[in-house]
């Protein structure tokens, strides 16, 4: 009789935890929408908290008000990008929103067809969380492929000098307007900063490690010395164009006048280890004080001055615009932090909800708010009280027509770009080094381009 | 076996089977190409890049964490005032994570502001830059894994040491051995067995490094410290060629197996 009764006790228990495993939790009737991205802590702590695992009380709000269980998970940058590859390519479909730079995230994915057109949302699905319009058209041109939006823009860059107003004004200079100005600049502080014993202070920092970070600044160089993205004949920037026309690779052509002067600026004006300077490095070298220009991505200054400890840093730093080229057009610097909808995602609509809610109008100010970068998106963030008291309307203004004097597609965006973005920088790495010649790393890369686009078919 | 067929078999004939196809992320389908993918991977500059950087780096730093640990090892094998210590503090580089490692010695050895390439060097005439500079960079990344690195060898060889009877030794110089003689013929063939699987996992380990080059010089400059691992990474997740990923994974695990065989019967 005990050992039945043991044995319906037994049955029960195990039962009844059998029930509690598989049921689903309070509240599992909502729709889990995932989320694939990097910057833990930085980006919508607003949302995430400081740790980016908490659930804050706006995230809270949203997710009652819509339904929706939001969940993020977040990694390095470099792991969150082989996530999203290795996600997508054995199709699971778990990521919803997933991350996708423009420097090749958006064109490798988009072309690749992993990522949803977001177009249709935008006219089907009208989002509370944010006007279009108020975009600047340029960071959502960005994110589109051949006319297609693939992803939204949270933060972003643009190209920009910042400076040391202390310094310049020191040696007597102004910010220069077009490349001979900006040798000038280099060449008088160079020698100014020499004439004074200082040695541990570089007119310029840049960044030229290997690998596809530097080729966002050096493809902006090529674009303002050319006047063009001259990376095929004819400045072709799409798989059509460089078919139609039969463009080929112009590396040891009209590419190689902008690569040079990116090259030969690193070397005679920035820091000795600039051939492994990422955008790290050249952010702690401003923050620290010891160069006195970093361009052309702002950004990095932007970020340098929340985290400076130097006071004259702080005090002096100012935002000029770009350069122009020998070609007629400014030196340009342009990505975008996006989000992209995975096209295996089996809740496209609710996570097209969480994706404007990401992207939206509070996030950005948020964002404005706790950075106070003005690398935002938004016009009406651009402008908002914080950005203008912060650094007064006149650099406000500045940057929005940094903004809109900017040209997204500076380079092409083809399906093969993540190889050319890293090929082009590891060159530019080897040539900064002087391990081999400006000539040699273009021959190299020329052979290599033919090579690439001949097998990838543009030429049959 | 079910376990085993699943993290082991799998993906193992997985990748064989990847390798044998063209499989790029950004195009449609995945079709047979034999292979392709490896006479690719084989005829690349970049392959006989990393292949040099690979055996300079992965022989030096098996050497050298060798020769420097079995020293460390004879030495703390002895009966030695604060030996416990020094045991430990030399051990401890192993429980520091190799990308924590990679970071600090990045830090230290950075030319503008680093405790090492900024001050001490530039201070006794020394102004290049070890990270930047093509010619010193791989040098540098060989000094740090040796720093990381060294205390493996130093366990293992030391486990090895103390299974050695003191006995053997005293029978030894009673006949008039000498030390090198009874390092080379007492020592060294006792403790084979713990140098053969020091020497493989050594060599196993730096020939798959891929996190302190990674943050230290992301390979750079330019390709100086580009190893297998670095270029496999680049292939798969920067080029999203997986296909040919596969192909370079299958001919490092071809080049470890090759060397882990030739390691055990040259030294048995």
């Amino acid at each position: 009789m005990s050992k039945n009764l043991s044995k319906i006790v037994g049955l029960t228990v195990s039962l009844a935890v059998l029930i509690l495993l598989v049921s689903p939790p309070a509240g599992a009737a909502k729709t889990e929408i995932r989320v694939l991205c990097f910057a833990q802590g930085f980006a919508w702590p607003e949302l995430f908290g400081t740790s980016g695992v908490d659930e804050t009380e706006r995230l809270k709000q949203f997710e009652e008000k819509e339904g929706l269980d939001v969940r993020i998970e977040w990694g390095d940058e470099t792991a969150i990008r082989q996530k999203v590859a290795a996600d997508l390519a054995a199709a699971t479909g778990r990521y919803d929103l997933i991350l996708v730079g423009t420097d090749g995230g958006v064109q490798t994915y988009g072309y690749g067809g992993f990522l949803e057109p977001l177009d249709k949302y935008l006219e089907e699905y009208p989002t509370e969380y944010f006007d279009p319009r108020d975009f600047f058209p340029s960071f959502l041109d960005a994110n589109r492929v051949e006319g297609t939006l693939y992803a939204l823009p949270y933060y972003s860059f643009g190209a920009g000098v910042m400076y040391r107003k202390d310094i310049f004004d020191k040696y007597g200079l102004t910010p220069p307007k077009d490349a001979d100005e900006l040798y000038e600049v280099l060449e008088a502080l160079k020698s100014g900063l020499r004439g004074d014993g200082i040695t541990d202070v570089y007119p310029v920092t840049m960044r030229g490690a290997p690998g596809e970070e530097p080729t966002l600044d050096v493809a902006g160089f090529v674009y303002a010395w050319a006047g063009y993205p001259a990376w095929f004949e004819g400045g072709a920037t799409t798989p059509d164009q460089i078919r139609d026309k039969k463009a080929m690779p112009i590396f040891t052509g009209d590419f190689a006048p902008g690569f040079s002067a990116f090259v030969e600026i690193s070397q005679e004006y920035g820091p000795p280890g600039i051939a492994t300077h990422t955008w790290v490095d050249m952010m702690n070298i401003y923050a620290m004080g010891k160069a006195v220009i970093l361009m052309p991505s702002a950004i990095n200054a932007y970020a340098a001055l929340g985290v400076t400890e130097d006071e004259n840093v702080k005090k002096y730093t100012r935002f000029a615009k770009i350069p122009t080229g020998p070609g007629g057009k400014q030196i340009q610097s342009f990505w975008t932090f996006s989000l992209g909808m995975n096209k295996d995602s089996r809740h496209k609509k609710e996570a097209w909800k969480v994706l404007s809610f990401l992207m939206g109008k509070e996030s950005m100010q948020a964002f404005a708010e706790r950075t106070q970068w003005p690398n935002v998106t938004m016009k009406s963030v651009l402008y908002s009280d914080v950005l203008v008291k912060r650094y007064g309307m006149e650099e406000i203004k500045l940057n929005e027509e940094s903004i809109l004097e900017a040209e997204p597609f500076y380079f092409p965006y083809i399906p093969e770009l993540n190889e050319y973005m890293d090929r082009i920088g590891t060159a530019t790495s080897e040539a900064i080094a002087k391990m081999k010649s400006v000539d040699q790393v273009l021959s190299g890369l020329q052979t290599w381009a033919l090579e690439t686009m001949l097998r990838g078919g543009y030429y049959k | 076996m079910l376990v085993l067929v699943c993290i082991v078999a799998f993906p193992t004939f997985f990748l064989f089977y990847a390798s044998l196809h063209e499989w790029v992320l950004f195009k449609r389908g995945m079709p047979f190409i034999g292979f392709e993918n490896f006479a690719r991977v084989l005829t690349s500059s970049e392959f006989l890049q990393s292949l040099k950087v690979s055996v300079i780096y992965t022989f030096s730093t098996t050497s050298l964490t060798f020769i420097l640990g079995l020293g460390l090892a004879l030495i703390l094998n002895k009966e030695l005032k604060g030996r416990g210590i020094m045991r430990t503090l030399i051990a401890l580089p192993l429980v520091i994570p190799p990308v924590v490692a990679g970071f600090a010695w990045k830090f230290a050895l950075n030319r503008e502001v680093g405790v090492i390439g900024a001050y001490m060097l530039p201070a006794v005439g020394f102004m290049r830059s070890l990270l930047a500079d093509p010619s010193l960079a791989l040098g540098s990344i060989i000094m740090a894994d040796v720093w990381s690195k060294t205390s493996l060898m130093f366990l293992i060889l030391l486990a090895g040491l103390q299974v050695v009877s003191p006995d053997l030794y005293e029978a030894a110089r009673i006949d008039g051995a000498s030390s090198w003689q009874l390092f080379s013929h007492v020592t060294f063939p006792l403790i084979k067995p713990a140098v053969i699987i020091a020497l493989i996992i050594r060599f196993i380990d730096a020939f798959n490094v891929f996190d302190t080059i990674f943050v230290m010089t992301s390979g750079g400059p330019g390709t100086a410290t580009q190893t297998f691992p670095l270029l496999g990474w680049k292939i798969g997740f920067l080029y999203f060629n997986l296909g040919e990923a596969a192909a370079l994974a299958i001919i490092m695990l071809v080049m470890t197996i090759g060397v882990g065989i030739f390691l055990i019967r040259r030294i048995t």
